[in-house]
């Protein structure tokens, strides 16, 4: 399979490279066009340093007819990329936030479905075993009913190695945009794709450094979903940068007949460095990342529909979207009703 | 004050855990309740059982109402016109005008009147405390905070929310109180409760709430409360970050005792596990006993109490609502984006 990965502006570029860059059955190709020529972390340089064919022109790669893209580019460029990608016939893995506007949500959900290729969202936490283990005891009733749900996806700001997070055109927000889907999402597989009904959030940018920018670093955000259950989320920027790790995701599910805590990213090992002069923490669980990119590689060989798909990345972006108004409002926000567009929510396969 | 003389009105699982604090301080206390209880309590700790509260408060110095909370109101105001100073369970009462009632009552009356936060005096809670007034964290941006027991459905009341303001009003309350005293008064409230919310609850009932807070200092607040399935263990979490860094509690992490290992399911029972030191409660009720004697103002007074029904109303109202509830005009607080 030729694999391309479109823009090194996210820094997940790097991590699907590292991790697609010796299969034998892959054949890699990048490109970064759009890059700052004089960034040592973007473009050339940076495959050069991965050491991965590069591509410097978006003509050339789609020219290239890859059979599977996966789009790294600032949130709000993912349309244009997708677009491409699927006219060039590529199934398309997307990173997460599907895009900033549900306009564009939907054109790269159509742009696929035309092109017939498919179109995944990158949320890899779905794919912890953890996870795969609380869905099924969700799923069978052993829990029992799901009453609500609370969790943290708190990271390192990551402006501060990549700045457009803090640029509202480009990012479509700040901390609220970047870490409430990954939740979010993982309710979408509880809730076998139920869309959100009604979101609450507030916000501020405390946590800063990089007051210019202008976006929240640190939100709350409710949501409630049309059966009554709600999940409680705190999706702050607010790892302090010199912690060992980047951050981390934890949910609890309140059930009937349980309580039941996931962690995405255990800690497997703690201790304290002397050299850094700070607590060790060397991380445990899956490579989630590995077995998103399973899913997504398997799809570009059979053709089949990718989980989680644009569907899903729409779900939940129009959670964020409503979010966005909330903290405007300072009042919940209702979503709209949209009960025909999910057609992914019952897999083929199944 | 040289001698203690209190009138413990209530004889359920609060007053069992003030009891043996009074009479740590060598109080002497009659115990009035009118379901029948106040004997095998009041006789466990050597105290007194009375036949009715009139019998209880006749020259008492302090009266502890550990009723249920709808009933606080009219016995803190009969406590006040008995000359006595009040420590009240929390929440003061259910509307926050009643609170607000209570404490002009005891301040015309020249008595004090304290509520019983008493997660205030969990070292944990009061290291918090020092942390942030401390400066430790910098500015802090965002808390969250979780309380997990068992749906409490050994007393019927606290499943009628009419009697108890139900989880978001008789538990939540206590880390609303936590918020505001750390991080100022609060201006937004906004909150959901699902699960079994009316009485009678069935022993394996389970409820939840949440609440988001804002504060006037710009600082947001997540409370999550859980009255849980009956085999849950009681555990409080909080996590804050701020600009100086992050501080996590789990109140089950780090135990100065526990079991690890037994040769059968009761093997055990009867081996004190948990946190040792003194009771947070037992360490309430000193201060509070110093300052009814007229030493220093304790951490908590009746204004905080107050405030606390204030929030834990606002917050039933926002769930009953689907509203966010402002409590003052906000004034635009430094920190929050446009």
């Amino acid at each position: 399979m030729r694999i391309a990965v479109l823009s090194f502006a996210h820094v997940h570029a790097q991590t699907y490279v590292e991790l697609l860059r010796d299969r034998d059955d892959v054949e890699l190709l990048t490109a970064d066009p759009d890059a700052p020529p004089d960034d040592p972390d973007r473009g050339a340089a940076l495959a050069e340093r991965l050491g991965v064919p590069y591509v410097d022109d978006w003509d050339a790669v789609f020219a290239l007819r890859p059979d599977g893209a996966m789009v790294t580019s600032e949130n709000s460029r993912h349309r244009e990329l997708v677009e491409r990608a699927a006219a060039a016939g590529a199934h398309v893995l997307c990173e997460k936030p599907l895009a900033t506007t549900e306009t564009d949500a939907r054109a790269m959900i159509d742009a696929c479905a035309r092109a017939g290729v498919g179109l995944m969202t990158a949320y890899p936490v779905r794919f912890a075993a953890a996870f795969a283990a609380l869905h099924r005891a969700v799923a069978d009733g052993s829990l029992g009913p799901l009453v609500s749900v609370h969790g943290s996806n708190n990271g390192w700001n990551p402006t501060a190695s990549r700045p457009w997070f803090g640029d509202r055109e480009l990012a479509g927000g700040g901390a609220v945009m970047d870490h409430t889907v990954h939740i979010a999402d993982l309710m979408d597989v509880l809730l076998d794709g139920e869309q959100a009904e009604e979101v609450y959030a507030q916000a501020n940018d405390v946590l800063g450094p990089d007051t210019e920018t202008g976006v929240e670093t640190a939100g709350l955000v409710t949501v409630r979903y049309p059966g009554g259950a709600f999940a409680a989320i705190d999706c702050s920027w607010s790892q302090p940068e010199d912690h060992p790790t980047w951050g981390g995701l934890a949910l609890t599910c309140v059930a009937e007949r349980g309580i039941v805590e996931f962690d995405a990213f255990p800690r497997l090992l703690g201790g304290f460095d002397s050299t850094t002069a700070r607590s060790r923490w060397e991380p445990g669980g899956d490579d989630l990342d590995a077995a998103m990119l399973e899913e997504f590689l398997d799809t570009v060989r059979t053709g089949r529909r990718p989980r989680p798909d644009g569907e899903a990345g729409l779900r939940g972006l129009r959670v964020v979207l409503a979010a966005y108004t909330s903290l405007r409002t300072g009042q919940p926000v209702r979503l709209p009703v949209t009960p025909d567009d999910n057609p992914g929510r019952k897999h083929p396969a199944e | 004050m040289t001698h203690l003389d209190v009138a413990l009105i209530g004889a359920g699982g609060i007053a069992r855990a003030h009891l043996p604090a009074w009479t740590a301080l060598g109080a002497r206390v009659r115990v009035y309740a009118p379901d029948g209880r106040a004997p095998a309590l009041a006789a466990e700790f050597g105290q007194t059982a009375v036949a009715s509260r009139e019998e209880a408060m006749d020259g008492a110095t302090v009266v502890d109402v550990c009723t249920p909370t709808d009933t606080h109101h009219e016995i803190t105001l009969a406590a006040v016109a008995a000359g006595a100073h009040v420590l009240c369970e929390k929440p003061l009462a259910l509307r926050a005008a009643d609170a607000e009632d209570m404490a002009a009552a005891a301040a015309a009356a020249g008595l004090r009147l304290y509520p019983g936060h008493v997660v205030r005096f969990f070292p944990a809670y009061a290291m918090l405390h020092a942390l942030v007034t401390g400066g430790a964290l910098g500015r802090v941006a965002v808390a969250r905070f979780t309380r997990t027991g068992r749906y409490p459905t050994w007393s019927p009341w606290f499943a009628e929310p009419a009697r108890s303001g139900g989880i978001l009003v008789d538990q939540m309350i206590h880390d609303m109180d936590i918020a505001r005293w750390l991080f100022g008064e609060v201006v937004r409230v906004h909150a959901h409760q699902r699960g079994h919310l009316t009485a009678p609850a069935p022993e394996d009932a389970v409820a939840t709430g949440t609440a988001v807070l804002t504060h006037t200092t710009g600082v947001i607040t997540q409370i999550v409360g859980v009255w849980a399935p009956p085999a849950t263990p009681f555990r409080t979490t909080f996590h804050i970050a701020g600009t100086g860094g992050t501080v996590r509690h789990d109140s089950l992490a780090s135990p100065g005792l526990r079991i690890v290992g037994t040769a059968d399911a009761n093997a055990a029972a009867g081996i004190p596990v948990g946190d040792f030191g003194e009771s947070p409660y037992a360490t309430q009720i000193r201060e509070l006993a110093d300052a009814f004697a007229g030493g220093p103002e304790p951490r908590v007074g009746p204004a905080d109490g107050v405030a606390a029904v204030r929030i834990a109303a606002a917050a039933a109202d926002s769930a009953r609502t689907g509203r966010a509830v402002e409590l003052v005009t906000p004034p635009a607080p430094e920190g929050v984006p446009a």
